[in-house]
């Protein structure tokens, strides 16, 4: 009991991948002693409070913020006209006409909630005392809130675009008409998966302080990207990059809604320079986070394709319109990876699907854990089933005769390299015995279904490169920092990172401290999101420890005069290659290399960006990632037929994750996602009222999985050791929430015969689906 | 003044009345620890323990429990040695982002205070109302069961 985490684990830390070692964090989490930008404080503090709209849709005629000004305690308010009427956004590389967001708007508002000015007082009931007494005055314009009905012609028109369609994306190839004219059977289904919050557990938070002197900025954030924020930042406050200074804290929870800069984190920064640098925190109610984040976008699918007899997938074709919100964020990207996920999945040649991202006077949808894959893996994965069941043939059958393989080039030129897809299906329907329970269990209202999924390791979407930068800097005394710009966002990363950089400097894990996120000391990380940070963010840490070993190798070379290449350090010793004989200690050949006839500091550096080509928008061809992860995902359900409940009786995962850095970790990547899918499937509907504001934007009426009724879950971890991951591995954050809502949709099916279209499923679409379905079976009769 | 004992140290605190335990917890004694997601007693992040009962410190007069042994996450741990319940939430990997780990700490240490050897029933209704974003709980109730066994271990030892 008396033995701390480290000691306990000692012999174990050395050659950690591979291993569960726990988290670098772990002491400071389980403690309360590790900091978040929620809990950062600084003598002389200001509060800071945006000024929001109250209406959907607005014209701002007048801002007149004198009386605020005036009110004792108020030490800064600004507006548009403080600030220099930059527009930001986050697909300005691929789709510069979707820059459309201003730090504070000036001319109009597009939803309830949108940020117009902010203010800063000594404490909050004065902050939101002035937020009363700031006069607007609007002229109302109408607006709407449905995205079909935003994209008739004249409806309020909320941007520049026709019929409010920020972006239309074809992705065609082949003559899918022709082909489909070949298939044996052909189905057309509509499915809808509506928006849904992040929920971040710490709500969006920053605190910002203006260098007067030097006129640079600080800004402490709950950022998963905090390098993009700088960009973001630099440039709607016309800095340099190198005068802005994003650390990132601690992050509770990200899940994509805190990739971008907010109107808040500029707010901060320009209110504290207002306030003659006196550092201005503001903190989001939750309130707040429901209505001015971001969210995931509600999507209508529709999907029609054609198979053979023997089961061969012969065209798809399909339109996508999704619910944008009031701006773009990285709206576009999302609907580009809500069609095109599907080709890593299934050999297709025919394909021809058009996604529509339609402005609404909405929340402002973005990135949410999945990027679109969700939403399309509802539909898709259902969707297979029901061509499956069309043919008469199993649903794994199916999909074994359509799934991509190893070494493949897809239609649309992504290079699948290792793919560890079917195994995957082998290992889940092996584990929970597919063959003796799919549509044999109908009895006893059980049922299985099956659901796969793949996802990319980085995607080049937001800039023309995608690069991580790492820095291993061994001390004279052997201990080692890592430093990386990738933000670990509580999935682990600093800790899987700092695994990677011992295993390759060949020391143990209980030598090193790791710093990330901090974009004055650390190097550039494009950010933690699309499951790239443990092999780009990964791969950069190898190069970097490989850099910081060679430069202690070079040393001992020297000294015994033999080439460098003879050796290596593995194991906390440096050994003989070739004679695998033990030539000296770690610690021993530090020694030599910080002493006076070497000198050297050991500084390793390594920057990766993997070889990828960035998709072309025009025709959808590109190869995004520089690897591919897979899975196969089951589910077993007991419908209550009498009040509609579905019971999960378990889930499996079963993931190509390439190799397993730190299993515990991966596993409960897998479990977190698996849970996030099943508050996706049975309850997470975030919807608005007839003015766009949320109508449950609070945690008692949006309701999130707890812990009552948490299913068994097994996760099986598939290897298939990725020559170009680092030690193997693929990223794996994301993919296992994609066919989750399709597993259970699939395996209610196969229990009650009954098919849901429409997320969420609850107990009152069920009954009424069981009711339809009894109706039609006594009109057969 | 008022007088709050805290992970059974003593605090004077000038309290005007309104103030949640919450508030005074992080912003007048500095004791962070303790977070909050929604402030409205949902969550369960801003869990303490007060006389031996889990409580949410954000819906709590800080002026109503003066003089009541409230434990916070910060009183835990015996200067460098873990609580087993935190060494155990690190061993199973129960661990995340952590925001919601120090309410969910507290909401075990009640439970396995009263009860060392919890049925996975009891535990998922004691932790029902701490939100988990993260973790997806399996890995929690793991904790929450080797804590069970290690407490149970050292009181008879």
């Amino acid at each position: 009991m008396t033995t701390t985490v480290r000691q306990k684990f000692n012999k174990e830390y050395i050659n950690p991948v591979g291993k569960s070692m726990p988290r670098i964090d772990g002491r400071g989490i389980v403690t309360g002693q590790i900091k978040y930008a929620f809990d950062v404080n600084f003598p002389n503090m200001l509060v800071g409070k945006m000024i929001r709209s109250p209406h959907a849709h607005a014209k701002i005629i007048s801002i007149d913020t004198s009386k605020a000004e005036a009110l004792p305690g108020v030490r800064a308010v600004i507006t548009a006209k403080d600030t220099s009427n930059i527009k930001f956004g986050s697909n300005e590389y691929f789709f510069p006409h979707t820059v459309d967001q201003m730090a504070l708007e000036s001319e109009k508002v597009r939803y309830i909630g949108d940020e117009i000015g902010a203010v800063a007082a000594v404490d909050e009931e004065t902050a939101l005392k002035a937020l009363e007494l700031i006069d607007v005055q609007y002229e109302v314009l109408p607006s709407v809130v449905d995205p079909l009905e935003a994209m008739k012609p004249g409806a309020p028109s909320i941007h520049e675009s026709l019929n409010n369609i920020a972006v239309i994306l074809p992705v065609n190839f082949g003559n899918p008409e022709r082909a489909l004219k070949e298939a044996d059977y052909i189905r057309e289904d509509f499915f809808y998966a509506p928006a849904a919050h992040m929920a971040a557990l710490e709500p969006h938070v920053c605190v910002g302080q203006w260098e007067t002197f030097s006129n640079k900025v600080t800004l402490w954030a709950s950022s998963q990207a905090p390098f993009k924020c700088r960009e973001a930042l630099a440039k709607t406050l016309k800095m340099d990059l190198n005068d802005v200074r994003v650390i990132k804290m601690a992050v509770g929870g990200g899940f994509g809604g805190k990739l971008e800069m907010l109107p808040m984190d500029f707010s901060a920064c320009l209110l504290s320079k207002k306030a003659g640098g006196l550092p201005v925190k503001i903190c989001y109610s939750r309130e707040e986070e429901f209505l001015a984040s971001r969210r995931k976008h509600g999507m209508h699918y529709r999907i029609k394709s054609g198979v053979k007899k023997d089961g061969t997938l012969v065209a798809i074709t399909g339109e996508v319109i999704a619910d944008g919100g009031a701006y773009c964020s990285y709206g576009p990207t999302v609907i580009a990876a809500a069609i095109m996920r599907i080709f890593m999945l299934y050999k297709i040649q025919h394909f021809r699907v058009t996604g529509y991202r339609v402005y609404t006077n909405t929340p402002i949808s973005g990135a949410m854990r999945g990027f679109g894959g969700v939403q399309a893996g509802f539909a898709i994965e259902s969707h297979m089933d029901m061509l499956a069941e069309g043919i008469g043939m199993d649903p794994v059958e199916f999909r074994l005769k359509n799934i991509t393989t190893p070494n493949m080039v897809t239609i649309n030129k992504m290079v699948l390299t290792t793919n560890g897809l079917k195994e995957c299906i082998d290992k889940a329907i092996t584990s929970a015995q597919w063959n003796k329970k799919h549509g044999k269990q109908k009895h006893l209202s059980r049922g299985i279904g099956i659901g796969i999924a793949a996802d990319v390791m980085g995607s080049k979407m937001y800039k023309s490169h995608e690069s991580a930068g790492s820095i291993v800097k061994v001390e004279e005394d052997g201990s080692v920092y890592l430093f990386t710009g990738a933000a670990d966002t509580g999935q682990g990363s600093n800790t899987a990172l700092s695994q990677i950089a011992c295993q390759e400097l060949g020391v143990s894990y209980s030598r090193i401290k790791c710093k990330s996120g901090d974009t004055e000391i650390t190097p550039f990380d494009t950010g933690s999101f699309a499951s790239r940070v443990t092999f780009i963010s990964g791969n950069a840490t190898v190069l970097a420890a490989r850099d910081a070993k060679k430069q202690i190798l070079e040393v001992v070379a020297q000294e015994l005069k033999l080439a460098i290449d003879d050796f290596d350090i593995i194991g906390e010793e440096v050994i003989n290659k070739k004679t695998k004989a033990h030539v000296m200690t770690f610690d021993k050949a530090l020694e030599l290399a910080y002493s006076f006839n070497y000198g050297q500091q050991i500084i390793g550096r390594g920057s990766y960006n993997p070889k990828t080509t960035p998709i072309d928008f025009r025709t959808g061809e590109g190869n995004v990632s520089g690897s591919y992860g897979f899975e196969a995902q089951i589910a077993e359900v007991e419908v209550n037929k009498e009040n509609g409940e579905v019971k999960i009786l378990k889930l499996w995962d079963a993931h190509d994750i390439g190799k397993a850095i730190n299993p515990q970790s991966a596993e409960g990547q897998i479990e977190g996602s698996l849970a996030m899918g099943l508050g996706y499937t049975f309850m997470e509907n975030l919807h608005f009222d007839k003015k766009g504001r949320p109508a449950n934007g609070n945690f008692a009426n949006y309701r999130l999985p707890r812990s009552i009724g948490t299913p068994p879950m097994e996760t099986i971890m598939v290897e298939t050791n990725d020559p170009e991951g680092p030690f193997g591995a693929k990223g794996m954050g994301e993919a296992a929430l994609l066919p989750t809502a399709a597993a259970i949709a699939n395996a209610i099916y196969d229990a009650v015969g009954i098919r849901i279209k429409e997320l969420p499923i609850t107990p009152e679409k069920i009954i009424k689906a069981l009711k339809e379905k009894e109706d039609q079976e006594k009109n057969k009769i | 003044m008022s007088k709050l004992i805290i992970n059974k140290r003593e605090y004077n605190v000038d309290l005007k009345g309104h103030e949640t335990l919450l508030e005074v917890l992080r912003d007048n004694l500095s004791l962070t620890g303790t977070k909050t997601a929604c402030e409205e007693s949902e969550c369960g992040t801003c869990t303490v323990i007060i006389n031996g009962k889990a409580i949410l410190s954000c819906i709590t007069l800080a002026s109503a429990v003066e003089g009541e042994e409230v434990t916070t996450i910060e009183g835990l741990a015996n200067g460098d040695e873990l609580h087993p319940i935190q060494h155990t939430f690190i061993d199973c990997g129960a661990v995340q982002c952590g925001f919601c780990i120090p309410g969910m700490i507290m909401s075990s240490k009640a439970l396995l205070d009263q009860n060392p050897e919890p049925t996975q029933e009891e535990i998922e209704y004691a932790l029902d109302g701490n939100i988990c974003r993260c973790a997806g709980y399996l890995k929690i109730f793991d904790a929450v069961k080797e804590a069970g066994k290690m407490m149970k271990h050292d009181h008879h030892r």
